[in-house]
Parts: C-alpha cells; sequence; structure tokens
C-alpha cells in the first residue's frame, strides 16, 4: 500500500508550504507523494461558486466513477431497503414504477458522482417522488409553471445560475429536491397526505425547513383548522435526524454554537465542497492563517451538525492538519489529529500512514507516553513498515535510547510535513544531547563536531545556540573553534531540564 | 485497540473481592434460607426477598442485605424471574406496602419512616431493572431490551441506593449495598457501549460540538457511569460519622471501581486525581492495612501500573506482593520485571517465572540477551514480543534494557584489556585507556550490523550521561579513558 494520496481530493497543484519560509530548520523534502493529489480535482462537480446546486450531467461527466466499480455506500442500501418497506407503500404506485424510478435515482447520483454526499436518509423515496410528480401533472392543467415559480430557495439559485443551466435545472428540481419547494409540498400536504406518511413529514421535509417555509406552514395549519397539529408540535420539536443545510454562502464566520443550529445557518455538503476550493485558494494566494483557520473550524462545525461524514470530510480535516502543523498551530492540529484518527477507524479512505506518523511525532513532543503506546498499538505490522511511520518510529526509539546521533540524521530527512512537527522539539533535544556531550567528552570538542552531531546547518548558528547560554564555552584556535565540554558544568543541564518541564500541551486532549 | 489493551489490563481482581465476601459470609447459606422459605410456604418472590432483606437487617449483615439487590441472571435467574412475576407493577407496589408498612410490625426490625421509604424506592427501581435485564438477556418472552435499558434502569437503582446514604439515614453497615449496585452499574455500562458499538449506524451526535467526539461516543456509558461512581465515592469519602459509624470503610471499593473505569477510558489524569484526592483526606480515612486484603491489593496494584506509566519506577516497585491468585500475582509481575531491571538492573530469576508460561515467553529472551550482552539478540526478542509488550504497556520500558545489554558488552571489553604493566609492590591495574575502535568493533559484532564510529561514539556518551559507566571520551584522540576504580558501577567491575 502507498501512502500516496489516492483520488480523494487534494490540494490543488501548487502546495502552498512551498513558500520559503524563515524557518530555523534545515530544508526537507517535502510531499513527494501528496503531489499527486494535486491534480485539480475532478470529483467535484461544485469547482467554481457560481455552479447550480444541482448541474447537469454533462457538466461533470467523471468516466472513471461510472467504469468504477461501485462499493454502495451503506445510506444508498438502507434508501433502497426504505424504499420497499411495506410501511412506506403509497396506495396506488406500483412495484415496477417504483423500481424504474429507485434505478433513475441512484443512476443519476451515480452519473453526478454525488452518491456519497447525497444525504439519502433526506432523500425523497420513489414513491412519494412519483406521487408529487401525479400531483403536479394534476396542477400543471391548470397552470404549468406555477409551482417552481413560487418556489422561493430556487429563485435564489437561479441569480447565480449560468444561463445555458437553466433548461437541464427545471427536470432535476422537480425530480430530486421537491422538498426545497413550498409550494409544491404545502400542497401535497392539503391534498392528499395519506395518513400513514407521517414518518416521512417528521423525518424528511420538516427538518430541513426554512423559518420562512415553517411560517407560511403554520399558516396554512390555521386555516386547516388543525388538521396536522395531531403530530406536529406547534414549536417544531428538536430533529430526530441530523439537520439539512440550506446556507449557500461559501464563507462563514466560526461561532461556537451555543443553541441547536438552524438549518439556514448552515452549509449543506454540496456547498462545503466549493467552500473548500475557495479556501485552498485563498490560502494559496493569501496565506491569512487567521481567517483560513477560522473558515475551516466553521466548515467542520457545518460538517458536523449534519453529519458528515464521509472522504470529504477525511480530506477538510487533513487539509486543515497540514495548515495547521505549517503555523504551528498545534491545537487545532491536535483536534483535527483526533478526528482523522477516529475516521481513518471507521474505514474511510484518506492518507492514514502520512497522518499516523506525525501523530507519533506529536506525541513524542508533548512526551505523552501513554499515548504514544496507543499510536503504536494501532499500528498494523504493514504500517510500521511504511517509510513515513518507520521514520516516526525511529525518531522515537533513538530518543529513547538517546541516540542523538542517529535523531539528528532522521532530523535531516523527514517525510512528508514531520519536519515542521520536529522542529517543535529539536531544540530541546539539542539541549539533551548537549547535556550528554558535556558530561561525557573531555576536555573539549571540536565546534564543527557538534555542528555535524548535532545537524545545525552551519558552524556559525551552533556558535549562537551555544553562546546563547554560555559565552565563554567557545573558544578560537588557529584553524578550528573548540567548544570547553569540561567547562560547561551543569548549564545544559539545567537547561534541558528546564525545556522539558515545559512542553506546549495546549489542545491536548 | 485501546478497549482491547484496558480489557486484558483490568485484572479481574474482583472475583477476588467476591471470594473475600464469601469467607465473611458464607454465601450459600442465606439463599438456602431463602430457598427453604420460598417452598414452605407458597408466599410472593417479593415476599422471600423482603425476608432475606429483614434477616439482614436484624443481623446488620451487609453483605446479606447487598445480595438482596444482585442483578446476576447467572447465579440467580429463577429467582430474578420470579421477583419479575409477570411484571405487574401494580400487585410490586402493593406487595412492597404491605411487607414494609403493615406487616413490618410483626418482625422484630425497625426501620425508621425515611429508611423504608428510601428501601421501597429502592426495591421499586430494582424490580424495574430486573424486568429490563431478564429482556435484555432473551429470558422474557413478552419483549426484548437492550443493555442501554438496562443501563439506564441500574443507573435509577445506583441513584436511590446513593440517596438512601444522603437523604434515608441509611447507616454504614449497608455499604455492601453500594458495591453492588455501583459493581453492576459499570458492568451494564460496558455492555451498553459493547453493543452501541456494533450498530454504528446510532450516532448521536452533541450537535453543539464542532467535532465529531469519538472516545465520547466509543465510551459513552461508561463515562457517564463513572460520573456516578465518583458520586459513590464523594458519599463515602465525605461522611463526617465518627469512624465506627462511618462510609469512610466504602472508599477503598468505591476507589477500586473508579480506578478500573478510568483505565478503561484511558484517563490516567483522572486516577491521578482520586490518588490526591484520597492522600489529601488520609488523616480521616482508615489506614489501607484496616480494610479486606483484596481491596487492598487492587488499590496497590493501581497505585503502582499508574507510578509505573509516569515512569516513577522506584515508586512502582512497590507493587503489591501478595500472593494468593496466580493471575494477579502475573500481572504484578508484569509491571515489576520491568521496574526491577531499570531502577536495580536485576533480572528474574527462572524459579521466579516457572509457574508463568506467559511471563517466560515475554520475559526469557530478553533476559537471556541481557546475560549474554547480545543486542542483536535483544532487539529480535524486543521486536518478537512487541505486540504483547505494547498491550501490557511495557514496551517503552522494556526498550531501555538495551542499555543494559550494552553496558554488559562495553563491560566486557573493558575486561578483556586486561591489565597494565604491574609496578612494583602496587596491586594490578586494569587497562583504562581503551580505543573507540575497540568498542565500535564489540558494538558490530554483536549486534550484527555495521555501525558508524560516531554512533558508537554517542551511546558511549550516552552510558556515561546516564551513570552506567565512569569516565570520559577524548574525542579527538580517539580513546575512552574509564576510571580507575569501578569504571562499571555496580557490577564489581
Amino acid at each position: 500500500m502507498s501512502w500516496a494520496v489516492p483520488p480523494a481530493p487534494g490540494i490543488q497543484p501548487v502546495p502552498y508550504y512551498s513558500q520559503q519560509m524563515n524557518t530555523a530548520y534545515t530544508p526537507v523534502t517535502i510531499r513527494s507523494g501528496f503531489g499527486q493529489a494535486y491534480q485539480p480535482s475532478q470529483q467535484y462537480s461544485y469547482s467554481a461558486p457560481a455552479n447550480p446546486p444541482q448541474p447537469s450531467s454533462t457538466m461533470s461527466p467523471p468516466d472513471q466513477q461510472q467504469q468504477q466499480k461501485f462499493d454502495w455506500p451503506q445510506s444508498v442500501r438502507n434508501y433502497v431497503q426504505r424504499t420497499f418497506q411495506a410501511s412506506n407503500e403509497i396506495h396506488g404506485v406500483g412495484r415496477e414504477e417504483k423500481e424504474a424510478r429507485l434505478k433513475e435515482i441512484i443512476r443519476s447520483e451515480q452519473e453526478r458522482g454525488t452518491m456519497f454526499s447525497t444525504n439519502w436518509d433526506e432523500m425523497p423515496l420513489p414513491q412519494q417522488l412519483i406521487q408529487k410528480e401525479r400531483h403536479q401533472a394534476l396542477l400543471a392543467a391548470v397552470g404549468p409553471t406555477h409551482a417552481q415559480a413560487k418556489s422561493p430557495s430556487f429563485a435564489a439559485v437561479s441569480k447565480k445560475r449560468k444561463s445555458s443551466d437553466l433548461s437541464e435545472s427545471e427536470q432535476t428540481n422537480n425530480s430530486t429536491v421537491p422538498w426545497r419547494s413550498t409550494k409544491a409540498l404545502s400542497i401535497e400536504d392539503r391534498i392528499s397526505k395519506p395518513a400513514n406518511d407521517k414518518r416521512v413529514l417528521m423525518d424528511g421535509p420538516l427538518t430541513g425547513k426554512s423559518k420562512f417555509q415553517k411560517n407560511v406552514e403554520k399558516r396554512q395549519r390555521r386555516g386547516d383548522g388543525g388538521y396536522q397539529s395531531s403530530y406536529r408540535s406547534p414549536s417544531p420539536s428538536p430533529p430526530s435526524g441530523p439537520i439539512v443545510g440550506l446556507n449557500e454562502n461559501l464563507e462563514k464566520r466560526y461561532l461556537r454554537l451555543t443553541a441547536a443550529p438552524k438549518p439556514e445557518d448552515v452549509r449543506p455538503e454540496y456547498i462545503l465542497h466549493q467552500t473548500l476550493d475557495l479556501l485552498k485558494r485563498k490560502w494559496r494566494k493569501e496565506n491569512n492563517y487567521n481567517y483560513i483557520c477560522d473558515q475551516f473550524k466553521s466548515l467542520r462545525q457545518d460538517l458536523t451538525v449534519q453529519h458528515v461524514r464521509n472522504e470529504f470530510t477525511v480530506s477538510v480535516y487533513e487539509i486543515h492538519a497540514r495548515i495547521a502543523l505549517e503555523k504551528g498551530d498545534l491545537g487545532e492540529y491536535n483536534q483535527c489529529q483526533t478526528q482523522l484518527r477516529a475516521l481513518y477507524r471507521a474505514g474511510i479512505k484518506g492518507n492514514p500512514i502520512e497522518f499516523k506518523a506525525y501523530r507519533i511525532l506529536y506525541f513524542i513532543h508533548t512526551a505523552n507516553r501513554t499515548a504514544l503506546n496507543d499510536a503504536i498499538a494501532d499500528l498494523t505490522t504493514a504500517e510500521k513498515e511504511e517509510t513515513p511511520v518507520k521514520h516516526a518510529l525511529n525518531v522515537r526509539s533513538a530518543l529513547a535510547l538517546g541516540n542523538y546521533h542517529k535523531f539528528f540524521q532522521l532530523y535531516l530527512d523527514v517525510p512528508n510535513m514531520g519536519a515542521y512537527l520536529m522542529d517543535m522539539f529539536i531544540k530541546r533535544e539539542r539541549l539533551a544531547a548537549l547535556a550528554n556531550m558535556c558530561k561525557a567528552f573531555k576536555p573539549e570538542l571540536k565546534l564543527r563536531y557538534v555542528t555535524e552531531e548535532l545537524a545545525f546547518e552551519s558552524d556559525a548558528e551552533a556558535a549562537q545556540f551555544i553562546i546563547d547560554y554560555n559565552q565563554e564555552l567557545l573558544e578560537e584556535r588557529d584553524d578550528y573553534i573548540a567548544f570547553l565540554t569540561g567547562k560547561a558544568g551543569q548549564i545544559f543541564e539545567n537547561a534541558r531540564a528546564q525545556a522539558f518541564s515545559r512542553v506546549d500541551l495546549k489542545g491536548q486532549i | 485497540m485501546n478497549m482491547a489493551t484496558y480489557c486484558d489490563l483490568n485484572p479481574d481482581l474482583l472475583s477476588l473481592e467476591v471470594s473475600m465476601k464469601g469467607r465473611s459470609f458464607s454465601a450459600c447459606q442465606p439463599r438456602r434460607q431463602f430457598e427453604v422459605a420460598s417452598s414452605a410456604v407458597p408466599v410472593s418472590a417479593m415476599d422471600s426477598l423482603i425476608r432475606q432483606f429483614r434477616a439482614a437487617y436484624a443481623g446488620t449483615n451487609g453483605e446479606q442485605l447487598a445480595e438482596t439487590l444482585s442483578p446476576d441472571t447467572e447465579v440467580h435467574a429463577a429467582r430474578l424471574q420470579a421477583i419479575w412475576g409477570r411484571g405487574d407493577a401494580r400487585s410490586m407496589t402493593s406487595d412492597l406496602n404491605f411487607l414494609f408498612h403493615q406487616d413490618q410490625a410483626r418482625h422484630s426490625i425497625r426501620l425508621s419512616k425515611e429508611e423504608t421509604s428510601g428501601w421501597i424506592a429502592i426495591y421499586t427501581a430494582y424490580w424495574k431493572a430486573i424486568g429490563e435485564i431478564l429482556a435484555a438477556e432473551g429470558l422474557r418472552n413478552d419483549t426484548q431490551s437492550s443493555w442501554a435499558k438496562v443501563y439506564i434502569a441500574w443507573k435509577e437503582v445506583t441513584l436511590l441506593t446513593v440517596r438512601g446514604y444522603t437523604n434515608h439515614d441509611f447507616e454504614n453497615w449497608t455499604i455492601p449495598c453500594l458495591y453492588v449496585t455501583g459493581k453492576y452499574l459499570r458492568l451494564f455500562a460496558m455492555r451498553a457501549d459493547a453493543e452501541r458499538g456494533l450498530s454504528s449506524d446510532d450516532m448521536a451526535v452533541d450537535d453543539l460540538k464542532d467535532d465529531f467526539d469519538p472516545q465520547a461516543e466509543e465510551h459513552k456509558s461508561l463515562e457517564d457511569c463513572a460520573r456516578h461512581l465518583n458520586r459513590i465515592f464523594q458519599v463515602c469519602a465525605s461522611d463526617r460519622a465518627p469512624l465506627e459509624e462511618s462510609r469512610k470503610w466504602g472508599v477503598y471499593y468505591a476507589v477500586n471501581l473508579l480506578f478500573k473505569t478510568y483505565f478503561k477510558l484511558n484517563s490516567e489524569p483522572l486516577s491521578k486525581n482520586i490518588l490526591k484526592a484520597i492522600s489529601a483526606g488520609r488523616a480521616d480515612i482508615p489506614p489501607i492495612d484496616k480494610f479486606p486484603k483484596s481491596q487492598q491489593v487492587t488499590f496497590k496494584y493501581y497505585e503502582g501500573v499508574l507510578a509505573f506509566l509516569e515512569e516513577n519506577y522506584v515508586e512502582a516497585s512497590t507493587l503489591p506482593g501478595y500472593q494468593d491468585a496466580q493471575r494477579n500475582l502475573e500481572l504484578i509481575l508484569t509491571y515489576l520485571i520491568p521496574c526491577r531491571l531499570l531502577t536495580t538492573h536485576t533480572l528474574p530469576s527462572s524459579r521466579l517465572l516457572e509457574p508463568f508460561p506467559r511471563l517466560q515467553k515475554l520475559f526469557i529472551p530478553l533476559s537471556r540477551a541481557i546475560r549474554k550482552s547480545d543486542l542483536k539478540a535483544f532487539d529480535i526478542a524486543l521486536r518478537d514480543g512487541e505486540d504483547e509488550f505494547i498491550k501490557r504497556r511495557v514496551y517503552l520500558t522494556l526498550e531501555r534494557g538495551r542499555d543494559i545489554v550494552l553496558r554488559n558488552l562495553l563491560r566486557k571489553v573493558f575486561i578483556a584489556g586486561g591489565f597494565e604493566e604491574p609496578k612494583e609492590g602496587a596491586a594490578p591495574v586494569r587497562r583504562t585507556r581503551i580505543p573507540l575502535t575497540e568498542f565500535t568493533a564489540a558494538v558490530q559484532l554483536s549486534s550484527g550490523e555495521a555501525i558508524d564510529p560516531d554512533e558508537v561514539e554517542c551511546l558511549m556518551a550516552n552510558m556515561i550521561y546516564k551513570n552506567l559507566m565512569k569516565g570520559y571520551i577524548a574525542h579527538e584522540r580517539g580513546i575512552v579513558v574509564l576510571s580507575k576504580s569501578g569504571a562499571f558501577p555496580g557490577t564489581k567491575v
């Protein structure tokens, strides 16, 4: 197995961390494998913000998707199951009709490549769609475009839409997202809601309605003489399933939730795909971490409240983790890492090898032995042989045995972005190594030896490091600089003890 | 993986406690009494239960009393089914009311009004919980249940029992009732968590959180359980009554339950908080050697393992040496052997390991490699046992045994160097200036791989730094100068 990125959504072609940064560490080769992820991702039909929510199938027919043998998501299986459940039977809709429609729905989702991102739990059942269409056909006899023209949420979208998309979308509007259309729903409710269909009302469309829609319905109910009130409390009961977002803004400030989120504040997954693309572009262009972090947090929040846990979720956490790593924001990094561990364990694809290696390095940094033990316990034998993991494990064992020689050699060649993590504890390990050297080597060492053993970039850097602690430990000789180990006494030992006592644990769970 | 780790790590010391209890009150006796009662007169099962309750009360026998609250379907299946009866809540309530209010006068036990209402509430909740348990075990024909429901029902029993002490004047001899409720609360919580783990679709996410909380999801019931066990601990520890009437005698049982729970939850910090709370109140709590041996052993075991995980090996070496159950001893040795290896550089004798085939498999290859100062054999032994060592959480400790192998190896080099030209009349002196190349050769030979001389120097520096070897390295001259007296401390060389 390679740790290189599978066809999951990666970051865009130019890695954002390739910018020259003024860091103290030796440049490392980063991301040789990650590069594969940067091919402009074709999976996401929603690459531009102006795209319609339901792009036409001609726009994005990712061929490989169709050819791939499909591993059906559990949600789809459940959906199919529900379709044929006796309790969901609708009088007058035959089995063949239902089957044909079911196939059509699944095929269209597959073609669009939204099989995994569609919220199947909220998707109306084929029989409901058929029923609805019949009503609309009935209605069409009176006023053909009536239902669509009054659809509020679609009116908003269509402004952004390109004219070329319009013809196609009319049809999809009705067939896949009827619950967005207040008019259609209310008509259905009033005319022919079968009594045994309460469940659908409760679980499905209701939870996704905007305040406006609810008000409309409330008004209608009053007119109906409380016809629906037997199963709808006036204040909407807490949704039984995850909410479905209706917010179509790409950007959103992060706010800590203090009450259950409202659908109109939450962005649905297809919008979040666009958001991620936007954030990646912005990060490359502006490199404004405060903005990016804030946006990623709101993105994560929207995914969480909608219970979206798929490969897209993984890619969001992976990208945020990498950005946080680069910026040394360990708190955020650790949050992402914790999520990623759970997501990988749930069997969702991503870059587990890369992140399992980071995890080991991270716990080396925080000196968390218990967690380190767990992190190792998480590894399979095969994973232990993968380069990044093997590297991290070697770093760990070198440190455990005080083998600074090996440790600094490993520091010079770190896979992926591990160097950012190693930078966090390199100073402390240099102090430890110096404390060690000062006790063992007498009476002195050449500075060059220290430079090489402790992987300083230059003698000057090594000299500065030592001088920062004591100016009298270096001595100019004819052809070299001597490091007077015999005179160092407890200087580095004390500095080491202090450095280890102060492991920054922010964000630590 | 975590869960597995902790399952194995958690010793079943509980069984020990059960056997201790058996000794003190003869487990079968009250049950026989119960059976006789039920066969002699055709009375309701609730009646026999309350008879047992009265007998326990009359004799102030806490264990016997606790027995009346046992939900163990393996031992008491028939009894529990009899108590549940037809599941008729009304007749159960009237039974209890009759038994506690009217019928009581005929018996010699005196219960205050508060106590009576406390017990009625507990038995009512107990009865309901039994219904859920029987259903979850598939012992009821009319319905099924889940462990999550059992947990909730049993939590009610636990809460009411705790309330018995805070609100209903329960006396301290009854605290075994707290033990039995707490013990089963933990077991039911784990079953509820396991059950939820199987049906992973059911994701009850806290919508106010920004991220999923996988840990909380995995152990949702157990975390809840920990809070209630902590409550039991507080109720015991905070009792200000004179010692002979105090619930403080329940402290260590509660603490041990908490340790088990926290270890499973992977939360050492919480365990440490408990230790702190205990040592803070140590003046008030009776000395630990006054508690039942089983509680002492369990407590000391966890205390020792906590110290071990903190790398506090000296403290961890006080792991209990109580030799009762073979399995407990094995668990204790699992930690004690690595401790001794690092603190005193001692290895287990083959006689010590003889009764423990598992420990032999784990430690003998390592011990042998250390004795023979064979780096390669040590590396192989460590790698072979890696999975098991990690599971037992001793890997990171044992790994450092490599230092001892290396020390032994360098010592051999030193001894092989022989003595300096003897001076007239003086005692022979070992050769103390040894070329680094000799050590490099030894390390290469022993580890079976080529090694960079700089790395050997680094390893030597470590030996000196860790006080395993006395001397210094003269880097420019390429020699190691060892101390004339005691170059390898503690090894007579």
